[in-house]
C-alpha cells in the first residue's frame, strides 16, 4: 500500500513541476499545454476516493498559486474528477471500474478511439470549465469556444506523448 | 448523534468534495480587485520566493537582450536630457515618483492576466499605483505584501485606461477584447476627431494613476459604426507585454490631496 502512496506522490510532484517549470512557459497559439491533468487521468482508481479530492484540490492551489489564477484551476480539476468515473465507463463501456486497477490496463487493452474519446471528453469538459468560470460572461461565449478547443487540441497531442514515455509500462 | 456519525462514514466522500469544492468558489470569489482577500494565499511569498530563483535562473540567458534595452533607454533618456535639461525624460513633473522593479510572472493566455513583481509594501509600493515600462502602460498595482506585489495587466478585460491620440488631444478609454496579446481598442473618440493610420496614442492625465503622455501603440485601423458618434480604434501596442522584464511603478505624491478632494464634490 505504501508503494502505492510514494507512486502517487511522486506523480504528483513529477506532473505538478514539469507542469509549472516547462509547460506553463510555452505558448502555442495563445495558449499553454494544460498537462496537469494527466494527473487525474492516471490517478489509481481503486484509491480512497476523499484522498483522491484532496490531492486535486492541493495540485489545483499549487498551479492556481503559481499562474495567477486565483482557485479556478482548484475548481475545474475538482469537477474533473467528480466527472472522471462517468467518462470511464462512457468511452471504456466493458470495464467494470471497480474491479480494473491499472492504468496500464486501459491503455493496453483498448482500442485507440476509446482512449481518444476519454482524453477528448476529460481535456473538453476540463478546459471549458476553466475558460468560461475565467471569463465569466456570456458576452465571451466565442473566445471561450476559441480557447476551449485549441487548448484542447495541443494538451491532448502532448499529454498523450507525455503518457506513451513515461506512464505506459509501470502505470497502475 | 450515533446516526449522524454513520451519515458522516457513509458520505465522506461526497462531503470532502463539496467542502473542497466550496473552499475553491471562495477563492474564485474572493479575487476581488482593490482588496485583500480573506485567505490571502496569493500574495503568499513562498510561491514568489520560488518564481524569483526560477526568473533569476532565465535571466542570466536574456542578459544580452537587457542590455540592448538598457541602452535603447539610455540613448532615448539622454537625448531628452539635452532637449529639455531635466533629469529624467519619464519625469515630467514633479509629482510622480518612480521606482524600478523587476517582473517575477506573468501570464497572457487568460481574459484576465496578472503580473507578479519583486517590489512590495516595504518599497512604499501601494494599490492603485500605475506600472509602465520604457516602451508603455502595463497596468495598475492590485495587491502588495511585504516584498511582493500583483499587477492587474493592461491584457486584463477588466482594466480601463484613460487614453488621448497625441495629434488631435481627443480622449478615449482603452480596454482589451481578450483575443491578441499585442492589440487593444479604443472607444470614445468623437467622429469630428481627424485621427490618422499610426498616430500615436498616449495616457491622457484625467487619471491621477499615470502621468501624462506616457507612450501606449499606433492606431492600427479604425472605423466608424453606422449610426454611431464614436470611433472604434483598434491600438497596436508598443510594448510586447508577453516579454517585459524590467518595469517601473509610479506614484502620484498627491493622490490623496486629489481623492479628498473630488470626494467633496460629491
Amino acid at each position: 500500500m505504501s508503494n502505492i502512496n510514494l507512486l502517487v506522490f511522486l506523480r504528483f510532484l513529477f506532473i505538478i513541476i514539469s507542469q509549472i517549470l516547462i509547460f506553463n512557459n510555452i505558448l502555442i497559439f495563445g495558449v499553454s499545454p494544460n498537462i496537469y491533468l494527466i494527473f487525474l487521468i492516471i490517478f489509481p482508481l481503486n484509491y480512497n476516493k476523499s484522498f483522491m479530492y484532496l490531492y486535486m484540490f492541493i495540485a489545483g492551489l499549487i498551479l492556481d498559486l503559481f499562474s495567477n489564477t486565483y482557485g479556478i484551476i482548484t475548481f475545474s480539476l475538482l469537477i474533473s474528477s467528480l466527472l472522471k468515473i462517468y467518462f470511464l465507463k462512457f468511452s471504456f463501456g466493458h470495464f467494470d471500474a471497480s474491479k480494473v486497477r491499472k492504468t496500464a490496463d486501459y491503455i493496453r487493452e483498448t482500442s485507440l478511439y476509446q482512449k481518444i474519446t476519454f482524453l477528448i471528453l476529460m481535456f473538453f469538459t476540463h478546459q471549458l470549465i476553466l475558460y468560461s468560470v475565467e471569463a465569466f460572461s456570456f458576452e465571451k461565449f466565442s473566445w471561450v469556444v476559441k480557447k476551449t478547443v485549441l487548448s484542447t487540441i495541443i494538451s491532448i497531442i502532448l499529454s498523450y506523448i507525455f503518457i506513451l514515455i513515461f506512464f505506459n509500462k509501470n502505470a497502475r | 448523534m450515533r446516526k449522524i456519525i454513520d451519515f458522516l462514514i457513509k458520505n465522506i466522500h461526497s462531503l470532502t468534495f463539496a467542502f473542497l469544492l466550496l473552499l475553491s468558489i471562495t477563492q474564485i470569489i474572493d479575487k476581488n480587485y482593490y482588496h485583500s482577500s480573506k485567505f490571502n494565499f496569493f500574495s503568499n511569498s513562498l510561491v514568489n520566493i520560488i518564481n524569483e530563483e526560477k526568473q533569476n535562473l532565465v535571466e542570466y540567458f536574456e542578459l544580452k537582450e537587457i542590455n540592448e534595452n538598457l541602452i535603447n533607454e539610455n540613448n532615448f533618456l539622454r537625448n531628452n536630457y539635452s532637449k529639455t535639461n531635466k533629469i529624467d525624460s519619464l519625469i515630467s513633473t514633479d509629482n510622480y515618483l518612480f521606482s524600478s522593479a523587476k517582473v517575477i510572472s506573468n501570464s497572457i493566455k487568460f481574459s484576465k492576466n496578472f503580473i507578479t513583481i519583486n517590489k512590495g509594501a516595504s518599497d512604499n509600493i501601494e494599490i492603485d499605483n500605475g506600472v509602465i515600462s520604457n516602451n508603455g502602460v502595463i497596468g495598475i498595482i492590485n495587491n502588495t505584501s511585504e516584498k511582493f506585489s500583483t499587477i492587474i495587466s493592461i491584457l486584463n478585460t477588466d482594466l480601463i485606461i484613460n487614453a488621448k491620440v497625441k495629434r488631435t488631444n481627443h480622449f478615449g478609454s482603452l480596454s482589451w477584447d481578450a483575443n491578441d496579446p499585442g492589440i487593444l481598442n479604443l472607444y470614445d473618440i468623437p467622429k469630428s476627431a481627424d485621427i490618422k493610420k499610426n498616430d500615436t496614442i498616449q495616457t491622457g492625465g484625467m487619471s491621477s494613476i499615470f502621468p501624462e503622455n506616457i507612450p501606449i501603440g499606433i492606431i492600427q485601423s479604425f472605423n466608424l459604426p453606422t449610426g454611431s458618434n464614436y470611433f472604434n480604434i483598434t491600438i497596436k501596442l508598443f510594448e510586447d507585454i508577453g516579454s517585459i522584464k524590467n518595469v517601473y511603478v509610479v506614484k502620484n505624491n498627491f493622490k490623496d490631496e486629489i481623492k479628498k478632494l473630488e470626494s467633496n464634490n460629491e
